[in-house]
């Protein structure tokens, strides 16, 4: 196979790039032009990578991306160690997922070290991801996704911003926080609201703020809906706040099979994801319990 | 007559609804068991049937118009996930416009210094040739959006009372509330008598059903039609955005090439 192959020319010329280095450190390595060994050596190492990567061996991939990374360090090149940084957290990313989210960090302290809060900010996302995705750590999740959200901010991207705190609001929510998430889904909301194209969205962020107030008190929810509507009028034609209505007097009553049927008719006309599901079945489950209470 | 057996396949029956006048009793159709329906007449029972055929026809009107609703909704969630990611991208265009600009201000600076290192002649000519333009003021975000913005209001407002006027012409909007089907002696949902339509309010009630839904789907449908302008609005300004950028870049790019040229000659 062709694979192997190219594994051992890798090694082959991992243990090139090493000498080189080795050597650019003794005294006469530096006396004739160690700088450009150093270079050579770097690039020696860029290429053993690209060849793990061919053979699909992601942790030596990295390894070779990591060491080409600090030798551009040493070498004072920021711009090209970071790069390498990225390169060996993507590796990474298929075998190991704590090693890569290290690669990643150091690259985005090398980033914000130079200003270029954008980028970091967009890898503050992956390592988030990586966190939703592979080693399932919600808190740092959320926390990436906060600094990724500030960076945004700082940079005048909103959208991209906003992208970001929906994330951090859903999770939130999720976790019972729901002061966090009520304030982010209001202010996007209300970002949303000005804008022609996103008007269409802000019903839906008004709704889950909606039902973020409902699960904590329900005359919150019918303060917070009233104000919906007299921010964004077009708001009380949509169905999401029909449907809230329709939970609220279903609460009042304590009539679990009102509920229950009002949310069946909107799930009728559109599907109803998880997270709502989630929602809904809390704040149903208070009204169940109430309903014992009171027996 | 014994009870109907109940094979009948419920496509075929739609098929024949527009024969149901003249066509003879179906077999297999067994909607009511009425233990009274061999004391009916054969038009009465006819009448019966077509009842029946009509409630059907009119609650699978229903459902299909639930359906189209839902359909309608995805397409605007769909839509409106597009004009936040499009958005994005037009806020990242600008970024990388910007930082085009100032690449193009860095460029200049170092064909400055490369013309004073190539020979003290060139770094004469520079002084004449003065300082290079100062960056141009950084432009704001999202002024791309207050164009189409007014644009796209006026069209919601005259849809809007296109849609009032519509109302009040349209014939069957008025009709409906005094539906012919409302012989006064008709009124409960009893077992059925003489009077011959049993199911009145049910189909008075599948009939405004299918009306709001109707309505409802109207106004979806406008609103996509909205979302679809403002799309297509925001993709033409980012389309010229890129050409620039393209421009730009291409620029750019020939100028990289010709200082890394000029190092290499300086060495």
């Amino acid at each position: 196979m062709d694979n192997s192959g190219k594994e051992k020319e890798a090694m082959a010329l991992m243990a090139e790039a090493e000498k080189k280095v080795k050597s650019s450190q003794s005294f006469f390595g530096s006396l004739f032009g160690g700088s450009s060994k150093m270079e050579d050596a770097c690039d020696l190492y860029g290429r053993a990578a690209n060849m793990f990567k061919m053979a699909k061996n992601w942790s030596a991939a990295g390894n070779a991306f990591s060491q080409a990374a600090l030798l551009h360090l040493q070498m004072q090149s920021k711009h090209d160690a970071a790069t390498n940084f990225i390169d060996a957290g993507n590796a990474f990313k298929k075998s190991d997922p704590q090693e890569a989210i290290n690669c990643l960090n150091r690259a985005i302290e090398i980033y914000t070290d130079m200003g270029r809060f954008t980028i970091a900010a967009k890898h503050h996302v992956t390592i988030a991801e990586v966190y939703e995705t592979e080693l399932v750590d919600i808190d740092k999740a959320i926390a990436h996704y906060e600094q990724a959200a500030d960076y945004y901010k700082g940079e005048e991207s909103t959208s991209s911003a906003n992208k970001c705190l929906l994330k951090v609001a859903t999770y939130a929510a999720q976790l019972e926080q729901y002061p966090k998430a009520i304030e982010i889904y209001e202010q996007v909301a209300t970002h949303a609201m000005d804008s022609t194209l996103l008007k269409y969205s802000a019903k839906d962020y008004f709704f889950k703020a909606a039902l973020c107030h409902f699960c904590v008190d329900m005359l919150n929810a019918k303060l917070a809906l009233q104000k919906y509507e007299e921010m964004f009028p077009a708001f009380s034609d949509s169905r999401e706040c029909k449907l809230v209505k329709k939970l609220l007097d279903a609460f009042e009553e304590q009539n679990v099979d009102a509920y229950t049927d009002a949310v069946k008719e909107y799930d009728t006309i559109s599907r109803l994801d998880q997270w709502l599901t989630t929602m809904l079945l809390r704040i149903k489950k208070t009204i169940q319990e109430d309903e014992s209470d009171l027996r | 007559m014994s009870a109907y057996p109940k094979s009948h396949n419920p496509f075929a029956d739609d098929d024949d609804e527009e024969d149901s006048g003249r066509a003879a009793p179906r077999r297999g159709f067994n909607f009511d068991d009425d233990p009274e329906e061999s004391s009916l007449s054969p038009a009465e029972r006819r009448q019966r049937q077509l009842q029946q055929e009509v409630m059907r026809t009119a609650q699978s009107a229903v459902d299909s118009s639930h359906r189209s609703l839902g359909l309608i909704y995805e397409s605007e969630k769909v839509g409106s996930e597009t004009a936040e990611e499009l958005i994005r991208q037009g806020e990242a265009l600008k970024r990388t416009e910007r930082m085009i600009d100032n690449m193009e201000q860095d460029m200049r600076t170092s064909q400055r210094h490369i013309n004073t290192i190539k020979s003290v002649w060139g770094g004469m000519v520079n002084y004449f040739k003065g300082k290079p333009e100062p960056p141009k003021p950084a432009q704001k975000d999202q002024p791309v959006s207050y164009e189409a913005n007014s644009r796209l209001q006026n069209a919601l407002a005259e849809s809007k009372q296109q849609e009032d006027k519509y109302q009040a012409s349209h014939p069957n909007l008025r009709k409906l509330d005094t539906s012919g089907f409302g012989a006064s002696a008709s009124l409960d949902n009893g077992p059925p008598d003489q009077n011959g339509y049993p199911k009145n309010k049910q189909l008075r009630a599948a009939h405004q059903q299918l009306d709001s839904n109707l309505d409802e789907m109207s106004l979806g449908l406008g609103r996509l039609k909205n979302l679809g302008l403002g799309l297509q609005a925001e993709i033409d300004d980012q389309d010229v955005s890129l050409d620039s950028l393209l421009n730009k870049v291409d620029t750019m790019d020939g100028k990289i090439s010709s200082t890394n040229r000029q190092l290499k000659n300086l060495k």
